[in-house]
């Protein structure tokens, strides 16, 4: 576009000098001092010449660059007052330049610019035509232009001629060539033809790519195109936001603690598994799903739960009871020498047991609060049609701890001191079974009698736990109406029984309706053994006898004595001497034995069938009974050897009896049962349990010793004055 | 287990003195009361607050220990809880009746 802008510029000033022609005045005033011009020289022509060189620029002009430090050649300035009026760049090159090098070399050898010409003027030719055609009213101007065009050409050719060859050339060339390449940005032309040097060295980068096309500037035509302009929007949407959440916590000691448990566990159950298959099969063979165990363990929790919550309930309701049993003893006892008292704390009893009768108890050897009730019944008039067999704990007087219901009254019990938890029992229909404490209360007995082969046919009075089999099997005794002395092993799964004795009586034998004879058993009611020889044992019968039995002689006794008028109901060895028991039975009496003698040491007459003896474990001379006309009897041989030193009525003569009676190991405490199911726990008065103070000489004997040395003082006394038989009797009768 | 826990809870309520048992389960919502509903969540959310802060004591004290039970006397009566991680007992008795 600059070409054009310069030529109707020129165009311009070429109409100025002709107007001016025009309006010349015709009456010059001239200075007076003009100087003459002869007319000859006037009319000569003097050529206006315009030249695109600066004539006050000195090429060589240097100054000093301070920042390169040396002397530059000072750069050509811009136009100052010199005037580009037209510019024209054409398309030759110099052979030897980079450029034309390179497209040599890109495949535009020298035929490329000779034909170069005529496209050129055709293209020229085509170029004028669209400014023809663009503007068609400009008739008069064009051959002006071309004109001035021409002149302007010649000008330029002349200053070529002229000027040293070196810049022009140069300058021409680069400008051309960029025009060429650059199109549209005549500025940026102009620029480079003012600092030609740089844009030498910039023509390499620029050229290169364009290499191929090698389009002149009358073949540029510029198009632009006016898309529309969308309008702008903006979009927006919204996501949901990630859930968030609020989070604290607290790091506790203990919940450091529980997660290191936990990590633990982890890695030991990792530990497990890389155990070989083998032996992880096995365990897991019978091992329940998780989801079971956490069941049964969260039932067990709820249940432990609620035990303890109704000991706390009881505790709190027996409160005062609670304090009493253990620390509240009788003050009047230190003003009665002598005499005792006991202190009724708790009854117990089960609701659906209330018209069945205790027919026997006996604490736990182990746990000192817990004792084994059976609930049978004595009035075999009217006899029940079930039992039970109840676990109390002296926490929780409301409820038994376990109790479960038998089809049949159970007449008799013990507790396996082994294993405290299993508890043999004897029935009214002469079964025996074996009950554990520890199964849920859902299953009843675990072991039972073959009720067709090997039951008893009367009722099991007393059933004892004896020593175990040589092959480590558990085994019980029974005694039963029939005569027979059972001992059942406890195999797996079953009871295997094996007769011991069965008891002679000696009685006649009892003609049948046939004629033949039929030996009569007699029949066993209780059973004791020697707390030493296992194998010894005593058998009392409902006749009145007592035979010592020996495990090895099935056939005969190894002692026998006419004992009791009535059937004996309890035999209890003494816990510190092994010679010495006591009996009791229907005939009101209450009696001492040695072995080996056939009168008793001592003899009590009770005024009522005596229901049970038992020696206290505290104290070798101190025993107790309980009688059918509802008192407990305490004696202490030591103290008086013809009264007891306590008579205490626990229930009332007309409605109930006691039937048995057990001593505490531990607690100062006795239990007795009555007819009407109520289970009733006294305390021993400080006057019953009295215990030996050690002589001054020997101070470091224990109690167990001393109780013994007690208990064989006595006896020496009673003992000897060789006494005839019908001695206590006499002395009893006396008193 | 359903016909045992029925029967302790009666056995409970029997008792002398006993003015109402709850049975919380590990949410802190009372599934089994014999209490009136609205004293019923009152005594559960209380008392499973005081049982998290109560064992936290105890577990901050010594970690390997834990609370087994919890009694609360005052001068109207005594709650007596038993806490587990499953479930809280809780009885209501009036010791002085």
């Amino acid at each position: 576009m600059a070409p054009k802008k310069q030529k109707e510029k020129s165009r311009a000033n070429l109409a100025d000098d002709e107007a001016l022609e025009w309006l010349k005045p015709r009456v010059l005033i001239k200075p007076e001092d003009q100087e003459n011009v002869p007319e000859a020289e006037l009319d000569e022509e003097v050529g206006r010449i315009l030249t695109t060189i600066n004539p006050q620029w000195v090429p060589d002009e240097v100054a000093f660059h301070y920042g390169q430090g040396r002397f530059v050649t000072k750069p050509k300035p811009t136009f100052g007052k010199a005037y580009p009026l037209y510019v024209y760049q054409g398309t030759a090159i110099r052979k030897d330049s980079d450029e034309a090098k390179a497209q040599i070399a890109a495949g535009y050898g020298m035929v490329g610019f000779d034909d170069a010409g005529p496209k050129r003027a055709k293209v020229k030719k085509s170029a004028a035509e669209e400014e023809e055609e663009e503007e068609p009213e400009a008739e008069p101007t064009p051959a002006e232009e071309a004109k001035a065009e021409e002149d302007a050409v010649g000008e330029e050719e002349k200053y070529q001629e002229k000027e040293p060859p070196v810049e022009p050339t140069e300058a021409p060339s680069v400008t051309e060539t960029e025009v060429a390449a650059e199109g549209a940005e005549e500025a940026e032309a102009e620029e480079k033809e003012a600092v030609p040097e740089e844009a030498g060295d910039e023509e390499v980068f620029h050229i290169k790519p364009r290499v191929k096309k090698l389009a002149n500037q009358f073949n540029f035509c510029e198009r632009a195109a006016l898309t529309y302009v969308y309008p702008r929007r903006s979009v927006e949407t919204q996501t949901v936001p990630p859930p968030r959440a609020n989070y604290g916590s607290t790091a506790l000691q203990c919940i450091i603690f529980d997660y290191y448990q936990e990590d633990y566990a982890k890695k030991m159950r990792e530990k497990e598994e890389e155990k070989p298959k083998r032996l992880r099969k096995k365990t897991t063979k019978h091992a329940k799903s998780a989801q079971q165990i956490h069941d049964e363990q969260l039932a067990q929790r709820i249940r432990e739960a609620w035990a303890i919550l109704e000991r706390l309930v009881n505790q709190n309701i027996y409160d005062d009871i609670a304090q009493d049993y253990r620390y509240w003893d009788d003050p009047s006892d230190e003003f009665r020498e002598g005499m005792g008292s006991l202190l009724p704390l708790w009854r117990f009893q089960f609701e659906p047991m209330r018209s069945h009768a205790v027919c026997d108890l006996q604490w736990n050897p182990h746990y000192q609060d817990l004792f084994a009730v059976a609930y049978g019944s004595l009035d075999f008039t009217q006899q029940q049609k079930q039992g039970c067999l109840c676990l109390y704990s002296i926490k929780n007087p409301a409820y038994p701890e376990y109790s479960v219901i038998t089809e049949s009254p159970i007449i008799c019990l013990d507790v396996y001191k082994e294993t405290p938890y299993l508890i043999c029992v004897g029935r009214y229909d002469g079964n025996v079974c074996v009950y554990n404490a520890q199964l849920t209360l859902e299953s009843s007995y675990q072991y039972k009698s073959d009720s067709v082969r090997d039951k008893h046919s009367n009722i099991v009075w007393e059933i004892r736990w004896g020593a175990r089999l040589i092959d480590g099997e558990a085994s019980f005794f029974s005694v039963s109406g029939d005569g027979r002395v059972v001992q059942w092993a406890v195999m797996p799964g079953e009871l295997q029984a094996t007769t011991i004795i069965a008891l002679r009586s000696t009685a006649a034998p009892v003609p049948g309706p046939d004629g033949t004879l039929i030996n009569v058993n007699s029949c066993g009611s209780c059973i004791c053994f020697h707390p030493e020889k296992s194998d010894i044992f005593l058998v009392g019968t409902e006749d009145g006898a007592i035979h010592t039995c020996s495990l090895k002689y099935n056939r005969s006794y190894v002692r026998s004595c006419q004992a009791h008028h009535m059937p004996v109901y309890r035999i209890n060895y003494n816990y510190f001497n092994n010679t010495i028991y006591a009996s009791c039975s229907g005939d009101w009496r209450v009696k001492i034995w040695e072995d080996g003698r056939d009168e008793p040491l001592f003899m009590f007459e009770l005024g009522s069938p005596v229901g049970d003896v038992k020696w206290a474990p505290y104290s070798s001379t101190v025993f107790a009974a309980c009688t059918a006309d509802g008192k407990v009897y305490v004696y202490d041989l030591n103290v008086n050897k013809y009264r007891p030193i306590c008579v205490q009525a626990v229930v009332s003569k007309k409605t109930k009896k006691l039937t048995r009676i057990d001593f505490n190991r531990k607690l100062p405490v006795i239990v007795c049962g009555d007819t009407k199911g109520t289970c009733h726990v006294l305390k021993l008065s400080p006057n019953l349990r009295v215990m030996c103070k050690p002589p001054k000489k020997a101070q470091g004997i224990d109690q167990r010793t001393l109780q013994i040395m007690k208990l064989d003082k006595l006896l020496s006394l009673v003992r000897d004055p060789p006494f005839t038989p019908g001695v206590v009797d006499e002395k009893f009768e006396e008193d | 287990m359903a016909n045992e826990a029925e029967e302790t809870v009666r056995k409970l309520a029997m008792h002398r003195g006993v003015a109402g048992v709850i049975v919380v389960n590990g949410e802190g919502i009372p599934i089994k009361t014999t209490l009136d509903n609205h004293v019923s969540v009152q005594y559960a959310g209380l008392m499973t607050a005081l049982v998290d802060k109560a064992k936290a004591v105890v577990r901050d004290l010594d970690p390997s220990n834990d609370l087994t039970f919890l009694r609360i006397r005052s001068k109207k009566s005594e709650v007596l809880v038993a806490p587990d991680k499953d479930f809280i007992l809780i009885v209501v008795q009036n010791p002085t009746e």
